[in-house]
């Protein structure tokens, strides 16, 4: 019984991999008054139906290793099912009905977790709520103007429409996506989800509040530009986009490298990310819409990996603070490498497909001269350097500093399993980034009406402004690294291993098992002390939010010292405003 | 400037000493004889400012006497450091940070003893907390001699260390490993259980090869 | 592919021959100043030699041992990637393959995968050392690109080889034809370069804390040569975009070694900055001046 549970939960995992290799045509289903609900697989979901298809199953399989537990399993189902609507919807009725079936469905799930607490589920419902009604708001609104539904292209309305449409659909998709300031929700949850569950949504539902961006550009075909005019280059309203993203990405970064806990720091990466696609939507180009879904791309790939290897840590374990780990690398080799694959994708390190995002994404801002957001982005970019650093160094490197992480074991199969997959379509996509714009990026752009980039090889990656050949880098990169490792064994001279953990020049002193010698949740402290950086890291989202309310009171106590206290004082000013008026009124004769 | 014409006292002593050790190098290989060359040519200097002595290590590495120009540079840890400059006396509370740098120290490395209390415990003759006589407990490979010897006969010192690895006689860390029993025997006699750890050596009696 | 090959052990043969010498004539150039007769130019060539035949080195672990190959690689890898001679068949490498953008990521690969054998060695200096390195580069990695990237808005490409043919002569030079880009980006290229004030991650002599904390005999043998390697490619990069690029090896000696002694005057005249000092300076100068010439240059109908 419990094995035939399994089996249906893993095949039902498989259920969008199905629906993105046997859709054809579309369906549509008439409603009440000759409205049609339509489904279609379009270019833009078809990819991110795929992000879903790769990453379901890749989750299940670890899941699979727990008790079976059949509400979780449905619940999974449901949500699971919501997507797929949410992506195949041509009109807004559905994509509003998968919306709301994914919100609540991982609300339960989130829910179950024995870490939720109080306001980790609140802040969760609250967010995402509030994101639905936006777009409840906004697909009304579309309706009363155009008596339509569907999901298309709407010319013939006004500039004050387009801008009211524009702002209630992204913010409903910038929360979801937990760009700054309404990224509160994202933090709390995918650190207090269940830790498979975690990778889940960082992988694949931030990517919906992506996907629904991107159908911003399929209502205003004429991309931002038409919303209000344009500036340096570009649409205004993108450039707005662009800032929102780059800010979120800094500012996150700099939270991730103070976070002592591995999960928040994915979390808080994963919001940075997110910011970096977010701005290169805004630009709106389509390099930089290419680079966006190379980066959606690579983000769900990164993050399946490294937060299934985070549970897998956390599982052999127990901690999940960098503080209580450490020295795994001899011990847990295969997630090591597992992490080491994933941070150097994230960190956008060639040869890793990364790279060839950041770049799509930059190439974008240079050729829109949007040298300002290239400056920010390359802060935030340099900055995920330290986190990620930190993420390997914590765990695996330095000294073990729990009873648990000195006697850890490798993680088991089902958690292996994912991983591996994950790191050689990593690997494989960092050699052939020019597989991915021919196969899955250039048919997305040319669904989105846009140049495609095109690719003269697999290998290659080639845009106007030059390109790279992913095969010669990591040909000479590992070659140069085999042969210097050879030369180096074969010149004569003894190498030996420290005998002791515990033999380091500690400054002529002699470290004990006591000596404090992880510097795993130190490590970014000192950051503080550069001007800007501890500005940041001293003021907090909620804060910015008390500091709202503060403000907010403040000027309406302002406001309500215009009026007397006395209410006679006023009821005379009334009167008196009443006769004025009726004596203007009665000499200019109206 | 100095001027290494003249020679007097412990000098013309030493230089006889280094004539006759400058034969001694001849049956090495080619190859041999350039890695000593290199070896001699670059020496980092890990200074352990134990004494007083300690003072003439800083007009010896900048402008007046300018130790880089025999390739005498500090290094910054002993993992790096070819060279350790025991400059004076050495309290037994010092002696354990000494050994557990020198062990740390990778070879070939030598060790210069700087004035008198390194070789017979100078002024400290009959203090009840210094080392006598360093070499009982880690090897010296040159002494410099004087209370306080100036920068000058410490660069005397060196270009003497300097002319000994060029001739490729067998020097202080072989020495160590070869009798690495009396040594710690040496150590243990003053130290008694405060001694350092093992690890860093203990590999020596597997063969000294790991 | 014999041409590859040859080109390849050329371009490194002749980084590290310059590079040796350039980082003798650094200590000579330093001593002088100093008022001493300071070492050989050969200096660093023996030291180098030293460390690679020591007899002894220590690692701590397969990572710690991989590290100094990975840098190292990396170092090759940037120096196959940087054109060193215009409109020439020879000391291309691999350039043909790459740009701008992925030799600047390139730099940074070799000093990241030697940050993980330093986190394996387990001794927290190290550790602190890294963690200092980083923060120096987040400080000026953004105003180094940002003056790279007004060059590539100058010329639309960010192929050196195409920046480097649009430089026909010295007036042409982006040094004549954007100089605000160069000042917006010599001082972080000096920083990139571990150059004086801004070395206080390495501090090689005096500074215990450092990601060499650990290194010894012949893995630091390795630590030296990349280095001495990578200064010349990022020298010869610097030359290729803003000096015009060389069509001799003689204008590629003069050309870099003109850049290298404005880095070594620098080096020598100021004195040493605290990392956070270091990071704050390039977001306060460099990157100011950076925003005036995005200002200048780009929003601006005039240029």
């Amino acid at each position: 019984m419990n094995l035939i549970t399994k089996l249906l939960f893993l095949g039902l995992s498989f259920t969008p991999a199905a629906t993105f290799f046997t859709w054809d045509g579309a369906v549509a289903w008439s409603l009440l008054n000759g409205i049609t609900l339509s489904f279609d697989l379009t270019p833009l979901s078809a990819f991110f139906m795929l992000l879903l298809a790769i990453g379901a199953p890749l989750i299940a399989v670890p899941m699979l290793r727990e008790k079976s537990d059949e509400s979780a399993y449905a619940l999974y189902a449901l949500l699971l099912l919501g997507m797929q609507l949410l992506l195949l919807a041509g009109d807004f009725i559905g994509f509003f009905i998968g919306w709301e079936m994914m919100t609540w469905s991982s609300y339960l799930l989130l829910l179950r977790s024995p870490r939720t607490d109080l306001e980790g589920a609140q802040s969760y419902i609250l967010f995402n709520l509030v994101s639905a009604f936006l777009l409840l708001a906004g697909m009304l609104f579309l309706y009363s103007i155009t008596d339509d539904f569907r999901i298309q292209a709407v010319d013939g309305l006004l500039t004050a429409d387009k801008l009211v449409l524009f702002v209630l659909f992204g913010l409903a998709f910038l929360i979801k996506v937990g760009a700054l300031p309404l990224h509160l929700w994202v933090p709390r949850s995918y650190d207090q989800a269940p830790d498979l569950f975690s990778a889940f949504l960082s992988a694949l539902m931030s990517k919906m509040g992506i996907y629904g961006l991107m159908i911003l550009p399929l209502l205003f075909p004429d991309g931002f530009n038409e919303i209000s005019g344009q500036i340096f280059n570009g649409p205004v309203a993108g450039y707005v986009l662009a800032w929102i993203g780059i800010i979120t990405a800094t500012i996150a970064t700099f939270k991730a490298i103070s976070q002592e806990d591995m999960k928040r720091l994915l979390a808080y990466s994963s919001i940075a990310q997110v910011g970096y696609i977010v701005t290169a939507l805004g630009v709106g180009s389509s390099l930089a819409i290419g680079g966006a879904l190379f980066q959606a791309l690579v983000h769900t790939l990164v993050k399946l990996l490294l937060f299934i290897t985070i549970a897998g840590i956390i599982l052999q374990t127990g901690h999940r603070r960098f503080i209580d780990l450490g020295q795994l690398i001899s011990r847990m080799p295969i997630s090591f490498f597992g992490v080491l694959i994933g941070i150097i994708g994230l960190a956008g390190m060639p040869p890793l497909p990364g790279f060839a995002a950041k770049y799509l994404m930059y190439v974008g801002l240079i050729e829109a001269h949007w040298l300002l957001l290239l400056a920010a982005m390359i802060l935030a970019s340099t900055a995920s350097f330290v986190y990620c650093y930190k993420l390997i160094y914590g765990p695996f490197l330095g000294h073990a500093n729990s009873p648990e992480a000195k006697t850890a074991t490798e993680a088991p199969w089902q958690y292996l399993i994912p991983q591996i997959i994950l790191m050689g379509m990593l690997v494989a996509l960092g050699i052939f980034p020019g597989w991915a714009i021919d196969v899955l990026i250039d048919p997305v752009l040319i669904g989105l009406n846009m140049t495609p980039i095109g690719t003269p090889a697999w290998n290659v990656l080639a845009t106007s402004y030059g390109g790279y050949d992913g095969v010669a880098v990591m040909g000479v990169f590992a070659t140069v690294f085999v042969l210097i490792t050879v030369l180096f064994l074969l010149v004569r001279g003894n190498m030996h291993r420290a005998a002791s953990p515990y033999d380091l020049s500690f400054c002529g002193e002699v470290p004990t098992a006591d000596t404090p010698l992880h510097y795993g949740a130190g490590m970014g402290r000192e950051l503080r002390r550069v001007p800007l950086i501890g500005w940041i890291l001293r003021h907090t989202t909620t804060g910015f939010y008390a500091g709202l309310t503060r403000q907010t009171q403040a000027a309406a106590g302002m406001i309500g010292t215009l009026y007397g206290s006395n209410p006679q004082t006023w009821l005379l000013l009334a009167v008196l405003i009443f006769a004025v008026t009726l004596t203007i009124q009665s000499v200019t004769g109206a | 400037m100095y001027h290494n014409e003249h020679c007097e006292g412990f000098q013309c002593e030493q230089q006889q000493l280094e004539a006759a050790l400058a034969q001694s190098g001849n049956e090495l290989g080619a190859l041999d004889r350039l890695m000593a060359w290199f070896r001699q040519r670059s020496l980092f200097v890990l200074a352990y400012g134990t004494g007083c002595g300690a003072i003439e290590m800083r007009p010896l590495m900048t402008s007046r006497f300018d130790a880089e120009r025999f390739g005498i540079i500090g290094a910054a840890t002993p993992r790096q450091a070819d060279v350790l400059v025991i400059s004076g006396y050495l309290a037994i509370k010092t002696l354990k940070r000494v050994i557990r740098s020198y062990e740390q120290m990778q070879a070939p490395k030598y060790v210069i003893g700087l004035g008198s209390c390194t070789i017979n415990g100078g002024m400290y003759w009959d203090s009840y907390n210094t080392i006598k006589q360093l070499d009982h407990y880690i090897p010296v490979d040159m002494y410099v001699n004087g209370c306080m010897p100036r920068p000058e006969a410490l660069i005397e010192g060196f270009v003497a260390l300097q002319q000994r690895i060029a001739a490729g006689t067998p020097s202080g860390f072989e020495r160590y490993r070869a009798n690495i029993d009396w040594y710690k025997a040496n150590q243990r006699r003053v130290l008694g259980d405060n001694m350092p750890p093992d690890y860093t050596y203990d590999w020596y009696h597997a063969g000294g090869v790991a | 592919m014999a041409h590859y090959i040859i080109d390849a052990f050329a371009m490194i043969g002749m980084s590290y021959i310059m590079g040796f010498l350039f980082y003798g004539f650094y200590r000579q150039f330093n001593a002088r100043v100093q008022r001493r007769w300071g070492p050989s130019v050969f200096q660093n060539f023996f030291d180098n030699m030293k460390f690679l035949f020591k007899t002894e080195t220590i690692i701590h672990g397969p990572m710690f041992f991989f590290g100094p190959m990975i840098i190292f690689a990396g170092a090759v890898t940037t120096v196959l990637f940087v054109p060193y001679l215009k409109d020439s068949n020879w000391l291309q490498g691999f350039s043909h393959s790459g740009n701008l953008i992925l030799i600047i990521y390139l730099l940074v690969v070799g000093p990241l995968g030697n940050a993980l054998a330093v986190g394996s060695s387990g001794n927290p200096f190290g550790v602190m050392g890294v963690t200092r390195g980083l923060t120096r580069l987040m400080g000026l990695e953004v105003p180094f690109l940002l003056g790279l990237a007004l060059v590539m808005v100058q010329h639309e490409t960010a192929s050196v080889h195409a920046i480097m043919a649009a430089q026909t002569d010295f007036a042409h030079w982006n040094l004549m034809t954007n100089p605000i880009a160069f000042i917006v980006m010599i001082l972080p290229f000096m920083a990139s370069q571990h150059a004086s004030p801004f070395d206080v991650v390495g501090a090689p002599v005096e500074v215990y804390a450092g990601p060499r904390v650990e290194f010894s005999g012949r893995l630091l043998g390795v630590l030296m040569t990349q280095n001495m390697m990578m200064t010349v490619a990022k020298l010869v990069l610097i030359a290729d975009l803003f000096l015009g690029g060389a069509t001799t090896i003689w204008a590629l000696i003069a050309k870099t070694f003109a850049l290298f002694l404005l880095t070594a005057a620098v080096s020598t005249s100021f004195p040493r900055l605290r990392t956070e000092q270091t990071v704050d300076f390039f977001w306060k100068i460099p990157l100011g001046l950076g925003v005036i010439g995005v200002i200048a240059t780009v929003w601006f109908p005039w240029s």
